[in-house]
This record gives structure tokens, C-alpha cells and sequence, in this order.
């Protein structure tokens, strides 16, 4: 059963110390209130998703939870330290990772290079100095990642001979080359067909036994019902609805927001 | 006399030119439109020039601490107006270059104010400006390569990608400001040392022009490029002697094709036409096939597209068709 707004906190799923927590936290772009007065906590080992139509905040809270887009209120917490004043680098280095809405790869580097740009950041993948200097040896984060993201072959692609898709894995790549807590997914798969998008979802679900917290946006509601844990709906920058995916998407509120009035009134 | 001796002069103007070039060219690889490097190059002049003369002060101790003193001035101008991006910082920083232009006019004794300070002999030699170079350049060199390298480029291209990755992206432009002012500066104490006089019309508006020109020409994101800039533009104006009054126009030619029809410069030809071979090898060696057939053979179930990649790879430690799920 999904929750009423007071209740959702509650009833997410809670054992220990959440990895992340958010606590009314608020967005506004001038009078554009982008996200408004969102709660959530995201616990360790669990797959999250954030369903909700275009507009309704889901990109601008990611980009709040990273540091990169500016709170105008509200409280962010990892591990139960708060940290909505930390620059969006350090927030990084607590091995919170993501993807972006749009494919962002660097053109000028290949598709090992791209993927070793997160690698480089890891504590335990500090090569030695002569090979630092010189930018030659191995980067076992960066094998291990392309082997998750099956991009064998294209290790010396440039992002531009590269498909949508591919790209779209690369990118992924070098968010797991982080080896993060938290994995946010900004609509990894759009841009993919039916095949590869059970292909993320597997490679999702694969990371989660590695007791990663991984959060999705995404709007293929399948997916969702078949990789997450536990949705959210957000809608007008609010949460207007949590809990389990096939409950959430049949939410009257939630088929109202996401999928349409008309729609809802044929279902 | 050999033909080394004959062309010192112009030797010893590209060496400085390609310091200078490179106090512009890094800002840029770092994303930060600056020409403070310039303003730096004149106040290394200048700095020389009064260590030299007024204190009496060597050639490698003078390069030492003008070389700092310049580092550590743009550093400060960064600390500044390190918010700015663009046109707005590039114009920042073109005043601060015409700032230097109006203290060396105005500096009195120091400066000798418009006739410049003249006489600036020291035990300077080319011995020295040519280790100065190479430790340079291996420096510059180092910072395309590796994990420092790849930051740079994220530094420049996306920065906010970077510091999701967790980069500073802060500290970075700072640093572009520092190396900036170091390379600026070393370049002006070494021109003073070789050219032994300095004036107000040798720091003005027409280096910002020289030096964007090489790294625009030469290419703007290696080094190499700077090396091509630095050598094309202080030595075509001698090969267009022949032709007279005509070499200026020739000259804004030459730029202005450079300009449209090589974005990325000389070096950027050069790198496009590696990555054309790569592609060639790549496609005759079949791995673009089997990259796509392996696509294929993930997105789809056709038996074809994983007997092609099974030929195409001949490889045991590829699983054909494995879907990404089954590797895991």
C-alpha cells in the first residue's frame, strides 16, 4: 500500500542507519518551486526509483543530492552526517556517484579513459608515482567496470563512433569505476531498447547483491516495477507518493500525475 | 658563422614566444579564458630588468624569484576574479595586462617610465635558457598524460561532471592562474636577459595577439601546439621578408585559414588523422564488426550476429552473446 505524505518517512524500508537522508528539502528557481519540502531516506543494499512526469523535480533532487544544484532549504545527510554544505567534489569523494540526464562524456578521451576519470578518484587505486607521472599501468577498478558494463571492444572508441547506448553504458561504467555507496541513475536508459534496458536492470539488481543503494529516475514504468525495492512519486517538486513499485503506479494520484487523467479514468 | 649563430635571435624569440604561448595555452586547457600570462610576461620583463641593474642580483636567481614573484601576482588576480568565465574573464585579465602597460609608463626611475630600462647585462646563457625550456616542457608534457591529464580535460570540457567525480575544480583553476603567471613571467625575465632592454611598447596589447594567434594556429590543447604556433609565427614574418610590404597581408591570411579551416590548429590535423588510422586498423583488424555484432548479438537473439562476433573475436574470453547479466 502506498502512504499518505505524513506516514512516508515511516514506512520506507528502515533498518539502521540510512545511507542517505533528505529532510524537507527545497529547490526554488526564482518563483518555480522545483522541488518542495521532499523527505526521504534511502537505505543500504535497496534499489530506489523516482517516477513522475517531466517537470515534477526528479532531476533538479538529484542534482540537489549531489551538490551540484543549490538547496534553498532543507537538510541532506550521509551516513547520518549532514552535509547540504559541502562542495559537490567532496560529496563525490564520500563515494556518492551518478550518471546525468544526458550523455556526458569527455570527446577528447576514449571510452577506457572516460571510465577511468572515475577510477582515478579511489582511495584504494592510487598507483605509484612513476606510473601516475608517466599515465601508464593498469587500473583494475576500470577493468572491472567494463567488464560489468560489457564494453569490451570499444575500449579505444571515442565517445563520438560510439551508439546512444553505448554511450549511455560508459557512463554508467564510470559511476560503478567509483566503486560507490550511492549510485543515482538520472534516466539511464533512455535511448536503449526493451533488451538493453533488461540489461541495466540486471546490472543494477547485480550491484544491489553487492549491498550498493542505488537511485533510479527513470520513466519506463516497467523497469521500475522490475528493478526497484521501492518507488516514489513525485509530482510539482512534492513526493506524492511512495512504496513498493506495483503499488505506487497504481496510486490514483500517482496515475493522475504520471500517466494522465484519461488514462486512469479507462483503467 | 653556423646557422645556429645566424639565427639566435630568432632562436631565442621562440623559446620566449613558446613560454609565453603556453602561459595562455594552459589556462585554456584548464577551461579558463585568461590572458594573464601576458600582463606576467610583462612584469617579468620589468622585474629583470630592476634585479639585474638595481641589485646587481645573477641570471638563474633572477629568473627564480621574478618567476615566483609573477606566479604568485596572478594567483592573487585569480583568487579575484576566479568566479569570472568567458568574455568577462578574459576581459579581466586584459585589463590587468594593460594595468602592467600603465605601471611600467608610470613607474618612474624603477621602470624608467616610457624610454624602458636599457642595458640589462647578465651572466644569462643559452645553456641555460635551453635547460629552462626542456624542464619546462617536460613539465607541461607530464600534465597531458595520465590521471592528471584526464582531469584537466574534465576540468576544461564539463565541470560539473568533474567534480562529480570528485575534482576540484576550484583548486584547478587557481592553479591554471598560478602556472599561468609562472610561464608569463619566466618568459619576460628571460626575453629581458637576452634582449638586455625593455620599454612600454614591448608589453602591449600585440603580445595577447602573438600568443593567441600560436596556440590558435599551432593547436590549442597540447603542447605541441604551442611548439608549432611558437615556431610558424616568430619565424614567417623573416620568411616573408621576400615579399615586401605584401607580408602583412599574407600573414592575416595565413591565420584567418588556419583559423576556419583547422579549429582545433596544425596539431588538431595531426590527431584527427591518428584517430582516422586507429578507425582504418580497427575496422581491417574487424573489431568494428565484432564490436557490433556483439551489440547485436546483445540486443537481439539472431545466431548470425554471434557466429559473426565468435569469427570476428576468435577470442575464449569473450562469452558470444552473453548478455551483461551473465557476466556478472
Amino acid at each position: 500500500m502506498t502512504t499518505s505524505a505524513n506516514e512516508r518517512v515511516a514506512h520506507a524500508p528502515d533498518s539502521g542507519t540510512p545511507v542517505f537522508e533528505a529532510r524537507d528539502v527545497k529547490v526554488y528557481f526564482g518563483g518555480v518551486k522545483a522541488v518542495d519540502g521532499v523527505s526521504l531516506k534511502l537505505m543500504p543494499g535497496l534499489i530506489y526509483g523516482i517516477i513522475g512526469p517531466n517537470g515534477s523535480g526528479k532531476s533538479t533532487l538529484i542534482g540537489a543530492m549531489t551538490r551540484l544544484t543549490k538547496l534553498t532549504s532543507g537538510e541532506l545527510l550521509f551516513d547520518g552526517e549532514p552535509y547540504h554544505n559541502a562542495s559537490a567534489s567532496s560529496i563525490a569523494r564520500k563515494r556518492v556517484a551518478r550518471t546525468f540526464q544526458t550523455v556526458r562524456l569527455l570527446p577528447d578521451l576514449d571510452v577506457r579513459d572516460n571510465i577511468r576519470l572515475g577510477a582515478d578518484g579511489r582511495q584504494d587505486e592510487r598507483p605509484n608515482l612513476l606510473s601516475r607521472i608517466l599515465g601508464i599501468g593498469g587500473s583494475p577498478a576500470t577493468d572491472d567496470a567494463i567488464d560489468k558494463a560489457q564494453l569490451h571492444g570499444f575500449e579505444s572508441f571515442y565517445p563520438s563512433e560510439l551508439s546512444y547506448g553505448t554511450q549511455r553504458r560508459v557512463e554508467i561504467a564510470r559511476a560503478i569505476s567509483t566503486n560507490p555507496r550511492l549510485l543515482l541513475l538520472d534516466e539511464p536508459t533512455a535511448g536503449m531498447n526493451q533488451t538493453e534496458r533488461a540489461e541495466i536492470s540486471q546490472l543494477m539488481k547485480s550491484l544491489k547483491n553487492d549491498g550498493l543503494c542505488q537511485l533510479l529516475v527513470e520513466h519506463d514504468v516497467q523497469m521500475m516495477i522490475d528493478t526497484c525495492d521501492h518507488v516514489f512519486a513525485m509530482n510539482f517538486g512534492k513526493l506524492i507518493a511512495e512504496g513498493r513499485p506495483e503499488d505506487v503506479v497504481r496510486d490514483p494520484q500517482v496515475q493522475e500525475a504520471y500517466l494522465g487523467r484519461k488514462w486512469r479514468e479507462h483503467a | 658563422m653556423s646557422w645556429y649563430d645566424t639565427n639566435l635571435v630568432l632562436i631565442q624569440a621562440t623559446i620566449t614566444g613558446l613560454l609565453l604561448a603556453l602561459s595562455i595555452q594552459i589556462p585554456l586547457r584548464m577551461g579558463v579564458f585568461s590572458f594573464a600570462g601576458v600582463g606576467a610576461y610583462g612584469f617579468g620583463c620589468y622585474a629583470g630588468a630592476v634585479l639585474v641593474l638595481d641589485h646587481q642580483m645573477a641570471a638563474l636567481p633572477t629568473i627564480l624569484v621574478t618567476t615566483l614573484a609573477g606566479g604568485l601576482i596572478v594567483l592573487v588576480l585569480g583568487l579575484f576574479i576566479n568566479r569570472l568565465n568567458g568574455l568577462t574573464l578574459a576581459m579581466a585579465t586584459v585589463a590587468f595586462d594593460l594595468i602592467i602597460g600603465v605601471v611600467a609608463v608610470n613607474g618612474g626611475e624603477t621602470t624608467g617610465g616610457a624610454t624602458g630600462r636599457y642595458g640589462v647585462i647578465s651572466d644569462f646563457t643559452m645553456g641555460h635558457m635551453w635547460t629552462i625550456l626542456v624542464v619546462v616542457m617536460v613539465l607541461v608534457a607530464l600534465s597531458e598524460r595520465g590521471k592528471l591529464g584526464r582531469r584537466i580535460d574534465a576540468v576544461r570540457d564539463d565541470p560539473e561532471l568533474a567534480s562529480s567525480v570528485g575534482i576540484r575544480v576550484y583548486n584547478y583553476r587557481l592553479a591554471a592562474f598560478f602556472v599561468s603567471g609562472l610561464l608569463g613571467a619566466a618568459a619576460g625575465a628571460m626575453n629581458i636577459l637576452v634582449r638586455s632592454a625593455i620599454t612600454p611598447l614591448d608589453i602591449g596589447f600585440h603580445l595577447i595577439v602573438l600568443a593567441l594567434t600560436m596556440i590558435i594556429v599551432g593547436g590549442s590543447l597540447s603542447w605541441k601546439g604551442a611548439v608549432i604556433g611558437a615556431v610558424v609565427f616568430t619565424w614567417l614574418p623573416d620568411v616573408l621578408q621576400v615579399i615586401g610590404e605584401w607580408q602583412e597581408l599574407v600573414y592575416g591570411v595565413i591565420v584567418a585559414v588556419a583559423a576556419v579551416l583547422m579549429p582545433r590548429g596544425i596539431y588538431g590535423l595531426y590527431v584527427e588523422a591518428k584517430r582516422a588510422v586507429l578507425r582504418r586498423r580497427r575496422t581491417r583488424r574487424g573489431a568494428v564488426r565484432a564490436a557490433v555484432a556483439a551489440e547485436r548479438a546483445r540486443t537481439t537473439d539472431d545466431d548470425e550476429a554471434l557466429a559473426e562476433m565468435e569469427d570476428d573475436l576468435g577470442s575464449p574470453s569473450v562469452t558470444p552473446g552473453g548478455s551483461m547479466g551473465a557476466n556478472l
